[in-house]
């Protein structure tokens, strides 16, 4: 039997500099994000967008395709469509994808009351299993016009989390990895809720101590949930949720934000929700987290007050009055 | 400078290594016989690569070597000292000579001190594998393991016992003609869920039955012990594994074994839970340990392949449930499990397995039962996780076929990474366990303890675990409220069934509530030193709810979903003894 070299075995990933040209990179989905990493990944190599349309970006290193096939040639894959079509997309695109490819997703959502990720879809629905997840405060400003701004990318494959730093990655853009896929993903769903409760307090008119207060405590429910769920408690301190956090405490524009303000206000949920802009993940997950955590016995007072209230069932005084009214603990 | 070196003992080596029957009377293996037939010619040249390849490794890391012979030394010279053996009174010397001169030792010196330590564990692991014992043990295999077993006074029993067919106490189902080809077309890995001592015995007949090539697996030294029994695990392809050496060497031996002899193409069986399942649950998080090597195996197999231009021997794992009606340790396990005894939890010294009276008892029970262990065999998957079809072929979800080696490839090129290897073992890990839950046969004393278990849970609110289990014929329950609650529960399993997320063994099936509940309490009463449950007045009676737990442990993940009205809270704490649901 001949012997394969022993020895160190190899990481080509560590060198991928020396490799040649970046491989092409697909982006699926043309919406506002879809189009911001495709501007990124455009200054580092060739680009393929999956789209119904040609946004008409002008760039010499972009391709627009409508047939999912031609997503094939590429080695990383940037997922970018919103969660409720994501599942029929994937499946589609896994008729024409194998092993060799790497898959990342941007979504925030979580699919069900067991609080699945999308990265279950993406493991079940095609055959690649080097996936990932993009979250942090990376906004469409910050992939658009460059400015300097990080991200983290979970994946269990350093390979994968090497791959989105070779694709938008670079002097203004800092993209850091960890190896708690889940945790990421589980932090960028549940941040959602903690900028609903910005946004409350703020709509309420509560001041910046009061802000901190809630969200510290915030931070640690969500943690508490992911780590029920096998996620690292650390992955929250960073820049999944934290950071994310944060970002919308010094003033970014997520819609989870103006929802919560819409009801601090005292508009009707529906109200609320269209003034903050349609369709957002952070509503089905505040229902969902509390769902999860009174059958996993978790204390989730945030999700539990932000669920009924999105539900109607309590007003803001309410609200503020469940939350505060509750026992104190040990930090 | 001399090396140290062990003191070599011929009488030791005669009560301690396993018997192997001399060579020149067996006859050379042709070329149809199963890979393990050629295994004895193979495994001077295994041991050699095993060495080799460890050796390689060790040196790979630039100045470790003093510190790891250091860190190996002073572990074992620690686990020695306690041991007081023969084994201590080889190694013990050799080992503290190898502490008081490395400082002195030349990196060549180092080196050969390494040497010497990786080829005496490679030895020491590697096993055997003789035909003549296979055809022999082929034959007698349930008889056997009572015969072993048998003093003076119990022969009479014990050879009855024995003379139970096989097939009676085992009953096997599942994806059984689909292995049949895969074996022929590449390396199977077997990996079941784990209860009882008694699993690889039970694998290993069903192999024999179905006439599938045997597979090699691990073996606890501590079940060598006994010089019969070590004769037949020894010489039917089983290795050794020394839980109480820590070395990382030891531990490097062990894992480049495996690869190498999957690389190889021979059949293994793992038991990936690692050891038996204490609770009675399915297995829910795996470690895989050894067959984790699967991956890298066929990573080095697919760089090869790729240099003569050929494709790589695929590697299939296949999923096993073993499902008992009466489990021989049920009793210590679940006591274990109770106890949650810490660190040296694997190793219960005084359990049902080496007790006589209890292995009669046992199969006394198991033959009056019938068919009271079902094997379930599952669909075959990829170290991927993706389906294969009977040619072996890799499927994507949408069935249609893609090439292994792209799992393995960067750029285009197959290469080494055992961080993306670990992943993947994860990864499969985790795609296993969802098979297990699938392919799990549920038996009817299972059944029945889940729902005797549950009304246990519904009556005590706010109790914990151990309160709970304290409850010694405290709880009674109307008979006839018995017989709804079961008949509800069935049939909601029976849907769970028809959407394939379980499977339901035949007395469930068939028996009536009543006929159900007397055929749990018959093949308890038989062989539980205390009763479970007895039926008084009209009333059933709970008498050991610790029991009861271990058995009903098996449906905790299916506990939601089989409850019925009033019974919803109950099962929620029930699934969460689990964790709740799978991710």
């Amino acid at each position: 039997m001949t012997e394969v070299e022993p020895g160190r075995v190899s990481r080509p990933y560590d060198d991928h500099v020396h490799e040649g040209p970046r491989p092409l990179v697909a982006v699926l989905g043309g919406g506002r994000f879809g189009l911001a990493l495709v501007k990124a990944a455009a200054r580092t190599g060739e680009v393929l967008l999956w789209s119904r349309r040609d946004p008409e970006l002008g760039l010499d290193n972009l391709r627009v395709t409508s047939d999912l096939a031609d997503v094939a040639a590429a080695e990383l894959v940037l997922m970018a469509v919103p969660s409720r079509y994501a599942e029929d997309m994937l499946r589609e695109a896994g008729c024409h994808l194998d092993g060799r490819h790497l898959l990342v997703h941007v979504s925030r959502g979580l699919l069900d009351d067991e609080l699945r990720t999308m990265s279950h879809v993406l493991k079940t629905v095609t055959p690649c299993r080097r996936v990932g997840v993009l979250a942090g405060p990376i906004s469409v400003d910050v992939l658009t016009n460059a400015s300097p701004g990080a991200g983290v990318v979970g994946s269990e494959f350093p390979e994968v989390a090497e791959a989105v730093r070779g694709a938008l990655g670079g002097p203004t853009l800092r993209i850091y990895d960890s190896s708690d896929m889940r945790g990421v993903e589980l932090a960028a769903a549940l941040t959602g809720l903690l900028l609903f409760t910005v946004g409350f307090a703020q709509g309420v008119g509560f001041g910046p101590s009061t802000i901190g207060a809630m969200t510290t405590r915030g931070v640690a429910e969500v943690a508490r949930i992911g780590m029920a769920l096998g996620a690292r408690a650390d992955t929250f301190g960073g820049l999944a949720c934290f950071g994310d956090l944060l970002a919308a405490v010094a003033g970014s524009d997520r819609p989870e934000l103006e929802l919560g303000r819409a009801l601090a206000e005292g508009a009707t949920p529906r109200a609320a929700l269209l003034r903050a802009g349609g369709n957002i993940e952070g509503i089905e997950v505040a229902r969902r987290v509390s769902t999860f955590g009174t059958r996993r016995k978790i204390r989730t007072p945030l999700a539990d007050v932000i669920a009924a209230m999105v539900g109607g069932e309590l007003t803001a005084s309410e609200a503020v009055r469940s939350l505060m009214g509750r026992d104190v603990g040990s930090e | 400078m001399p090396q140290p070196a062990p003191k070599s003992s011929r009488i030791r080596d005669l009560l301690t290594k396993p018997i192997r029957l001399p060579q020149w009377l067996a006859k050379r293996p042709s070329v149809d016989d199963p890979r393990i037939f050629g295994f004895n010619e193979e495994r001077d040249a295994v041991v050699s690569e095993v060495s080799t390849r460890v050796v390689g490794q060790c040196l790979s890391g630039r100045g470790e070597l003093e510190l790891l012979l250091n860190d190996s030394a002073h572990r074992e010279i620690k686990r020695l000292e306690k041991q007081r053996d023969e084994e201590a009174r080889e190694w013990l010397g050799f080992w503290q000579t190898v502490v008081r001169k490395l400082a002195r030792m030349t990196e060549t010196e180092q080196r050969e001190s390494l040497r010497q330590i990786v080829d005496s564990m490679a030895t020491d692991v590697a096993g055997n594998f003789d035909p003549r014992v296979y055809s022999f043990a082929q034959r007698v295999i349930p008889g056997m393991i009572a015969g072993v077993m048998n003093p003076k006074q119990l022969a009479v029993d014990a050879i009855n016992a024995g003379k139970v067919g096989a097939e009676r106490l085992v009953t096997l189902t599942g994806h059984l003609d689909e292995l049949h080809s895969l074996s022929r077309v590449g390396t199977v890995i077997v990996v079941p869920t784990h209860s009882s001592n008694l699993d690889s015995l039970a694998i290993g007949e069903s192999l024999a039955r179905e006439e599938l090539p045997p597979v090699v697996y691990g073996a606890g030294k501590n079940l060598f012990t006994n010089p019969i029994i070590s004769f037949f695990m020894h010489n039917l392809g089983a290795y050794r594994i020394d839980r109480r050496i820590s070395s990382r060497i030891y531990k490097q031996v062990l894992k480049t074994y495996s690869c190498v002899m999957i690389e190889r193409g021979y059949h293994s069986l793992f038991f990936p839970g690692g050891t038996r399942s204490r609770s009675g649950m399915i297995e829910r998080h795996l470690k895989l340990g050894l067959a984790g090597t699967a991956v890298e195996a066929f990573a080095r197999n697919a760089i090869r392949a790729r240099k003569t231009g050929e494709a790589p021997t695929p590697i299939f794992f296949v999923p096993v449930t073993i499902n008992y009606a009466l489990v021989l340790e049920a009793e210590s396990l679940i006591a274990d499990y109770l106890k949650e005894e810490g660190q040296a939890r694997y190793i219960i010294e005084d359990d049902e397995f080496s007790q006589l009276d209890r292995w009669l008892a046992f199969f006394r029970r198991l033959t009056s039962y019938g068919a009271a262990c079902v094997l379930r065999y599952g669909p075959a998957i990829d170290p991927f996780g993706n389906r294969v079809d009977e040619r072996g072929r890799s499927l994507a979800p949408n069935g249609r076929v893609i090439d292994p080696v792209s799992y393995v490839t960067h750029r285009g090129e197959p290469v080494l990474d055992p961080v993306r290897d670990a992943a993947y073992t994860r990864e499969l890990g985790r795609e296993l366990v969802g098979h297990y839950r699938r392919e799990t046969v549920i038996m009817t004393t299972q059944l029945v303890a889940h729902v005797l278990f549950r009304r246990l849970v519904r009556e005590t609110p706010g109790l914990d675990l151990f309160g709970r289990v304290r409850r010694r014929g405290e709880i009674s329950w109307d008979h006839a409220e018995y017989v709804r609650s079961y008949l509800d529960t069935r049939e909601r399993l029976r849907e769970l069934q028809r959407a394939g997320e379980v499977q339901i063994n035949s007395y469930v099936e068939t028996d009536s509530a009543e006929r159900a509940l007397e055929r749990a309490l018959e093949a308890w009463d038989g062989y539980h030193t205390r009763p479970m449950a007895r039926i008084a007045d009209g009333q059933v009676v709970i008498e050991d709810p610790a029991l009861l737990l271990y058995y009903q442990n098996r449906l905790v993940t299916f506990a939601e979903r089989i409850a019925g009205e009033g019974d919803e809270r109950a099962a929620r704490e029930i699934a969460a003894f689990g964790g709740g649901e799978l991710p």
